[in-house]
């Protein structure tokens, strides 16, 4: 039987483990924690006891052969025949992983005439390009996707297999991992190969990011794992790998999804969407220095965010205004320049990953929820930055 | 005397001179103290020099009462530390705070127990420790603008949706700590100081002693914001609670918190039309003893709303309304256990249904997620109203809100709606209301299309403050009387009143440096 | 046409403190709320029931106190609902959730659409929706931004891709994903919620499902979560100094790191 056992001779009886769960299923008899069936065995209370007193006891179910399981595979994502940048940061992970375990990485396409560029697999970390052009893999269907990675997985039993987490990599990869019944953690910040067990370690934010989880798989293969564009970094290595190969097709039934129309869309993005923002505030002086603003902002492709007295005031429009009447936003970047952090401003980005401000005020209310705090003058700061990245631009487009 | 601390207003100030009256003022220096040290020297040097001092918080009040008129402008947002807790013998929580302390900021720190204690005292430590263990407390005084400082809560006694059933800011101030005119101090803490009839004696910290007569008049019996708090055997501390600036600078306030109660859903009832939403609240009220909040919204601030979300994306997730309905009454139930807020949710549907309404046209929150929605449909129609004078104003600088903050006596709710309706229709201008009307305490707004409209808006407030007070109400309910309600206040109570009201001011303020313009006009004393 | 909307208890608030005496990590939120993204999913549900005639079935697996939100979505306009709990589904992962959900709707049986939110608040990994259609060995389709069209036996919706739109048409029985704001969901009327104290629950457990044990709950579960802390949240921002020309200088190197 699976549970949570607790050590009765390593308890002390401090009740600390009776204090986190939430759903009161632990109590105090005879001067040591007991569980209840309460217990949904969440795990919160082995965290929290100081004498590891507490863990949860899993029987073992399955009788796979995990020695027969090897290497890394990655699939790369390709839509309308471009392959997402995401697949290059997943190689680059699983070529640093494999160094650790001993092991290749190897690469899945699928796709309609995918097969023209793929010099870029083996520089960002592929040992070898696994391939099927076909033109019932053109439209990105899960149905036909899953036949086609059931049988890779089958065929060539991949100890680890990442995917983007993508729109359609959130959509494949727990159909996979539900079809092959093996386990999927999904968004990972963190991948490491762990010293002891050789197991993948996988960890990734929870309770809305205000956790962290450490997850691992280690009676079913593959370890599956999704992450998100732009947390890994994509690094181009000089390589001599270059065996490409074809798989077999599956046996594929006719999908029962029919596409009726596929529009390929400019990416309007509106200020709540944007990844990189630059703000500005009554702190910039006078109207004619917004120039400036437009100006970093288009040189960091962002876009410029207001607060709200720019729009009273008639300097800005209310579709740029952050904050409590305006958008709320969560870009990953975002430069403040001239905003004093009024509260209603505030309530609009406080899901900014990492936040620069610049002000003249060094007690302004911006610098409490900042990570890199600038007192100066906003408009001098903004004109040298401005010219760094121009001179910048200009020396990498000579190259 | 560290000229650092006051600056000259130029163009980077130019903010401080207005609040959210919309109306602009005019000042020569203005200063941000971060210590109570701090506000004694600026007060002093202040008082040697003879300039007026006009004192702001967060400037979201809407009476004008932190707009300057001249002199120095004593900013005390940055006055903003949580000092400390305390217990008491009957389990009661305090907490004291400066002036400057946001609400929400405050709230938030309630709710998720989580205070800097790194400065505190070790008794403040341990009472924290054990906060952290009890069954979750609130701050219960809830106007709807939470970024408001505690202080200008104190100062216009604020209120807000919940009032109705805790009463307003007054009834959780415990004690409070004042920088007077002259720099002197003052503390005074609730039940330790009374007055004899109408005769008051304070002394200061320094041992001044200071003897007051107060004013004479009776206060109105509806909720009431309008001037000194004056009663006979009335204790010390309430004078300074809606003084609206006039007395002295709080530089410590001590709030008592409540438990939060087990069970809060929230309802909003859809009629429609007005009348029966009318009947429907008295019904409410006569029968219902767990309502915390009975909101109304007419049918022209429902139209705003309308208006509002089609433009604007802050609004986008506003819910909407059936086009029939053309009045909104939103109720929150405060119940300890399920089964009574049950039964209050069964009594609200009879009430409903036999008042011309049908319980279908419900919205009901059972929790935080439904009730954040409701609230935010509430906040937005004030939100809108503002928004859509601000554009107006852009044509026409002279318009500005014309917002109504008055309350009456139970009995005389029907009647006032009557009269406010038919003066609006009459005089074809454009409004909306809404408001406390389990207070009877209803925010008549008038929205100028131009500056007849304005002008003939303003004869209307008068005569209306008028016949409020006829009625026995107050001019002004929670917003605080500030500078723009001054001749409402002395419709209410007649120049004589007023007169004693000066006279209280002139005893703490001799040189009449404290707030020029808020309550009163010290000038226009009749002698 | 039968619809089921997979709904899940969670907190209110993802608000999470430690104890300042015991350095514990404690999880407020004592108030549990169906799951935000879920409730599209119900709105959804409800919007095409009230257009083509049909009966919606709200599902949960959770503890026994989840009774509670299903009777919270009745209130707004399912028709009944269906409860999976056992100590035995206790520990589960994705997977194992989404195959103790299969059992329940193969109970329902002859079900035409099945409606999953994104994701869940507190898990947030947005795979039950994918891994429950494998179980059910139904096609599904994932962020879907608009319902189209609806009869007995098709549907047609909008989907966002990554490269933008489409337009996708499929035969029931199908499984979707609904994206947050494809609707406003309603809050229940007194009436619904009056009515809602009355709704059928059914409650199942292991054995009423004829569950395969090696399949529940911790047993069930291929990954586990070896442990949880609360990541360093910086309080204290860091002080970029100098001169402007410096300033600026730094500004764009931490700018280069972040993006």
């Amino acid at each position: 039987m699976s549970g949570l056992i607790i050590d009765s001779d390593a308890c002390r009886g401090c009740g600390i483990c009776i204090k986190s769960c939430t759903y009161e299923a632990l109590e105090m008899k005879d001067k040591k924690a007991k569980v209840n069936e309460n217990c949904i065995l969440c795990g919160m209370c082995i965290d929290s006891c100081p004498f590891d007193a507490i863990k949860i006891e899993k029987e073992k179910t399955n009788s796979i052969e995990l020695d027969k399981y090897k290497d890394i595979w990655v699939f790369i994502e390709q839509n309308n025949g471009v392959i997402e940048a995401v697949s290059y940061e997943l190689l680059s992970k699983a070529r640093e992983l494999s160094k650790e375990r001993n092991c290749s990485v190897k690469a899945i396409l699928l796709g309609e005439n995918v097969g023209k560029d793929l010099d870029v697999l083996f520089a960002y970390g592929a040992d070898k390009v696994y391939i099927s052009e076909h033109e019932i893999l053109k439209d990105n269907l899960e149905e036909v996707y899953l036949e086609f990675l059931d049988k890779v997985i089958l065929d060539y039993k991949p100890e680890i297999f990442l995917f983007g987490a993508t729109n359609f990599g959130r959509s494949i990869a727990p159909r996979i991992a539900a079809r092959v019944k093996t386990g999927l953690t999904a968004d990972c910040t963190i991948l490491e190969i762990d010293e002891k067990s050789g197991l993948l370690n996988q960890t990734r934010p929870a309770f809305g990011g205000n956790l962290m989880a450490q997850i691992v798989c280690p009676e079913h293969r593959p370890q599956m794992a999704t992450v998100r564009p732009g947390v890994m970094e994509a690094v181009k290595k000089e390589t001599n790998a270059k065996e490409v190969i074809n798989i077999d097709m599956p046996s594929i039934k006719e999908p029962s999804i029919k596409i009726i129309e596929n529009i390929i869309e400019e990416k309007a993005e509106s200020i709540s969407d944007a990844e990189i923002i630059v703000s500005v505030g009554r702190g910039i002086g006078s109207q004619k220095n917004l120039a400036l603003v437009e100006k970093l902002a288009e040189l960091l492709g962002g876009k410029v965010g207001v607060s709200r007295p720019l729009v009273d005031i008639g300097w800005a429009d209310q579709k740029n205004q952050i904050g409590q009447t305006g958008s709320i936003v969560a870009p990953k970047l975002l430069v403040t320049f001239g905003i004093s952090g009024a509260i209603q401003h505030l309530a609009g980005i406080s899901g900014a990953e990492t936040i620069i401000s610049i002000n003249t005020d060094k007690d302004a209310a911006i610098f409490t929820v900042a990570n890199y705090k600038v007192v100066g003058d906003c408009v001098e700061i903004l004109k040298s930055m401005i010219s760094k990245l121009e001179k910048k631009c200009e020396k990498e487009q000579a190259v | 005397m560290n000229n650092n601390i006051i600056h000259c207003i130029k163009e980077d100030y130019v903010e401080y001179l207005r609040d959210e009256s919309r109306t602009i003022g005019k000042a020569e220096s203005i200063s941000f103290p971060k210590t109570g040290e701090e506000v004694i020297d600026i007060v002093k040097d202040m008082y040697s020099k003879e300039v007026p001092i006009t004192i702001q918080g967060a400037r979201t009040g809407l009476a004008a009462g932190a707009v300057p008129r001249k002199g120095h402008v004593l900013n005390l947002s940055k006055l903003n530390n949580i000092l400390g807790m305390r217990v008491d013998e009957e389990d009661n929580y305090y907490v004291t705070l400066q002036p400057g302390a946001i609400l929400s900021q405050f709230k938030e720190k309630i709710k998720l127990r989580k205070f800097d204690t790194s400065n505190w005292s070790f008794e403040s430590k341990k009472v924290f420790n054990n906060f952290c263990k009890k069954e979750e407390m609130f701050f219960s005084p809830d106007p709807t603008e939470t970024s408001a400082t505690i202080g200008g809560m104190v100062s216009c006694n604020a209120s807000g949706a919940r009032s109705y059933m805790y009463g307003p800011t007054r009834k959780y101030i415990e004690k409070l700590k004042l920088v007077l005119s002259d720099g002197d101090t003052l503390t005074v803490e609730r039940g330790k100081n009374f007055a004899v009839g109408r005769s008051l004696v304070l002394k200061t910290d320094k041992g001044m002693n200071i003897e007051f007569v107060l004013p004479k008049y009776l206060m109105p019996n509806s909720k009431n914001a309008s001037g000194y708090y004056v009663e006979d055997n009335m204790d010390a501390i309430d004078l300074f609670i809606g003084a609206d600036g006039t007395l002295g600078i709080i530089t410590e306030i001590e709030v008592r918190l409540l438990k939060l109660p087990e069970i809060i859903w929230g309802v909003s009832c859809f009629f429609e039309n007005e009348a029966s939403a009318i009947g429907f609240v008295e019904e409410i009220r006569r029968n219902l003893k767990d309502i915390a909040s009975m909101e109304f919204f007419d049918k022209n601030a429902l139209y705003i709303l309308k208006k509002q979300k089609e433009r604007n994306p802050g609004f986008e997730r506003l819910p909407d309304v059936d086009e029939k309905m053309k009045s909104v009454v939103y109720l929150e139930i405060h119940a300890e256990e399920e089964k009574v807020a049950l039964s209050n949710l069964e009594k609200i549907s009879k009430i409903m249904n036999s008042s011309k309404g049908k319980s279908k046209d419900t919205w009901v929150a059972k929790n935080d997620v439904g009730l954040n929605r409701l609230i935010f449909f509430r906040h937005a129609v004030p939100e809108s109203v503002n928004m859509l004078i601000d554009e107006r104003k852009k044509e026409n600088s002279k318009i500005t809100k014309l917002g109504t903050d008055m309350s009456v006596p139970d009995e005389h709710l029907e009647e006032v709606i009557k009269m406010y309706k038919k003066d609006i229709i009459k005089e074809n201008l454009e409004s909306a209301t809404w408001g406390h009307i389990g207070d009877n305490h209803l925010h008549v707004n008038i929205l100028p299309r131009d500056n007849k409209d304005y002008d003939i808006g303003l004869k209307l407030y008068e005569k209306w403050a008028k016949k409020v007070t006829e009625l026995g109400g107050a001019v002004s309910a929670e917003h605080g009387v500030g500078k723009l309600k001054s001749k409402y206040l002395k419709v209410m109570y007649g120049q004589n009143h007023i007169d004693e009201m000066i006279d209280i001011k002139s005893t703490l303020d001799p040189k009449l440096l404290l707030s020029p313009g808020n309550l009163f006009e010290v000038g226009k004393r009749s002698e | 046409m039968k619809i089921v909307v997979c709904v899940k208890q969670v907190p209110s608030t993802n608000e999470v403190r430690l104890d300042p005496e015991t350095n514990t990590i404690i999880r407020d939120g004592k108030q549990s709320v169906i799951n935000p993204f879920d409730t599209y999913a119900l709105e959804e549900g409800i919007k095409i029931k009230e257009k083509i005639q049909g009966e919606v079935i709200a599902l949960s697996m959770g503890i026994p106190a989840a009774e509670k939100i299903l009777r919270d979505a009745v209130s707004v306009g399912a028709d009944r609902g269906m409860l999976l709990s056992d100590r035995s589904f206790a520990g589960a992962d994705t997977l194992a959730t989404a195959y103790t959900l299969s059992l329940g709707i193969r109970k329902i049986s002859e079900v035409d659409l099945i409606l999953c939110g994104k994701m869940a608040v507190d898990g947030d990994t947005a795979q039950i929706g994918p891994e429950l259609a494998e179980n059910l060995k139904i096609p599904h389709i994932t962020n879907v931004s608009e319902i189209i069209e609806v009869s007995d036996n098709e549907i047609t919706c909008r989907t966002i891709t990554e490269t933008g739109k489409r337009l996708v048409k499929t035969k029931t029985p199908v499984l979707l994903t609904v994206l947050k704001d494809i609707n406003m969901p309603r809050l229940p009327s007194i009436d619904g919620v009056i009515n809602s104290l009355d709704a059928s629950v059914i409650v199942e457990n292991a054995e009423s499902l004829r569950a395969n044990k090696s399949y529940i709950g911790l047993s069930g579960s291929p990954t586990q979560v070896v442990k949880t802390y609360i990541p360093e949240r910086k309080n204290e921002s860091i002080e970029i100094e100098g001169d402007s020309e410096t300033k600026s200088e730094k500004i764009n190197s931490v700018i280069k790191e972040v993006i």
